[in-house]
C-alpha cells in the first residue's frame, strides 16, 4: 500500500470514529479558561504526590505551542 | 494548515492533559457537559463523560481528584506512568524520557522537580507534537514508547478504584481515545 493510500486510510478511520467531527467541540473544551488555581486551595493537604506548583505551571508552559 | 482530524487529536490530548493535571472547575465541567459527540466507541465514551460532567459538583470532583491521585503519602492511584511499566530495578525510564524530550526540544524549566512521566505531561507532549505538525512517525514513536505501555494499566487502575466516580468516566474516555490512537498509528 502506498504511503498516500495509508494516510488516506488513517484519515478516514479518524474521521469515522468521530475524531474529525468533534474537532470544534474538543477545541472549545480544551480552551475553556480555568478560574481555578491549584495553589489557591489552602485546604489542600501537604502530600508527596503531584502538585500544581508555579514551577509545574512553568513546565507546562514550555510545552505549549 | 493542520487537518481537522489532527486538530481534533491535539485537542483531545489537550483536554486529557488538563483533566489529569488537576480537577476541572465549574466552567470546564459545563463546557464538557454542553459538548456533543455522535457515534459509538469514542463517541459513547464521550457522552458518558459529558453526562458525568453535567451531574458533577466541582468541589466533589476536586476532592475526588485529591483523594485518589494525591492523597497523604502514597496516592491510591498514581498518574505517573513509570509505575505501570517499570519491571526491573535497573530500569531508568525517566532518564530516557528526558533525553527524548530534549531531542524534541522540550524539557523542564530550571528549578522544576516534578517527573515528566505524569500522564498529563505525556498527553501535553503529544498535543504539542501534533500541533507543531511533527512527523507522524515521530508521534508514533513517542506514543508507543511512553503512553501505550501504561495506558491500559493506568486506566484500569482508575476504573477499578471505588473512589473514582467522575474520573472513572475520564479514564474510560482516555482508554478509548488511546485505543483509537494506537489503531490509527498502526495504519501508517
Amino acid at each position: 500500500m502506498s504511503t498516500r493510500t495509508q494516510r488516506l486510510s488513517r484519515r478516514n478511520f479518524l474521521l469515522t470514529v468521530g475524531a474529525g467531527g468533534a474537532a470544534t467541540a474538543a477545541a472549545i473544551v480544551a480552551k475553556t479558561p480555568s478560574s481555578q488555581s491549584p495553589s489557591d486551595n489552602k485546604d489542600k493537604r501537604a502530600t508527596r504526590g503531584y502538585q500544581a506548583s508555579e514551577h509545574v505551571n512553568n513546565y507546562y508552559r514550555t510545552t505549549k505551542v | 494548515m493542520i487537518a481537522p482530524e489532527e486538530q481534533a487529536r491535539a485537542d483531545f490530548y489537550g483536554l486529557l492533559a488538563r483533566l489529569f493535571y488537576g480537577p476541572p472547575d465549574a466552567a470546564l465541567l459545563q463546557a464538557i457537559a454542553a459538548t456533543k459527540m455522535e457515534g459509538e466507541g469514542l463517541g459513547e465514551a464521550w457522552r458518558e463523560l459529558s453526562h458525568a460532567a453535567a451531574a458533577a459538583d466541582p468541589q466533589a470532583v476536586r476532592e475526588e481528584y485529591e483523594s485518589r491521585f494525591v492523597g497523604t503519602g502514597k496516592a491510591p492511584v498514581t498518574l505517573y506512568t513509570s509505575a505501570y511499566t517499570v519491571r526491573f530495578t535497573n530500569e531508568v525510564p525517566l532518564a530516557a524520557l528526558r533525553g527524548e524530550l530534549a531531542a524534541l526540544g522540550l524539557g523542564r524549566q530550571p528549578g522544576v522537580h516534578e517527573p515528566e512521566d505524569h500522564i498529563a505531561a505525556l498527553c501535553d507532549t503529544m498535543r504539542h507534537l501534533i500541533a507543531a505538525q511533527r512527523d507522524l512517525a515521530a508521534q508514533e514513536r513517542f506514543f508507543n514508547r511512553w503512553i501505550a505501555p501504561a495506558a491500559e494499566p493506568l486506566c484500569n487502575a482508575i476504573d477499578n478504584d471505588a473512589g473514582a466516580v467522575f474520573y472513572r468516566r475520564v479514564s474510560r474516555f482516555a482508554h478509548r481515545f488511546f485505543h483509537v490512537e494506537q489503531t490509527a498509528f498502526e495504519m501508517l
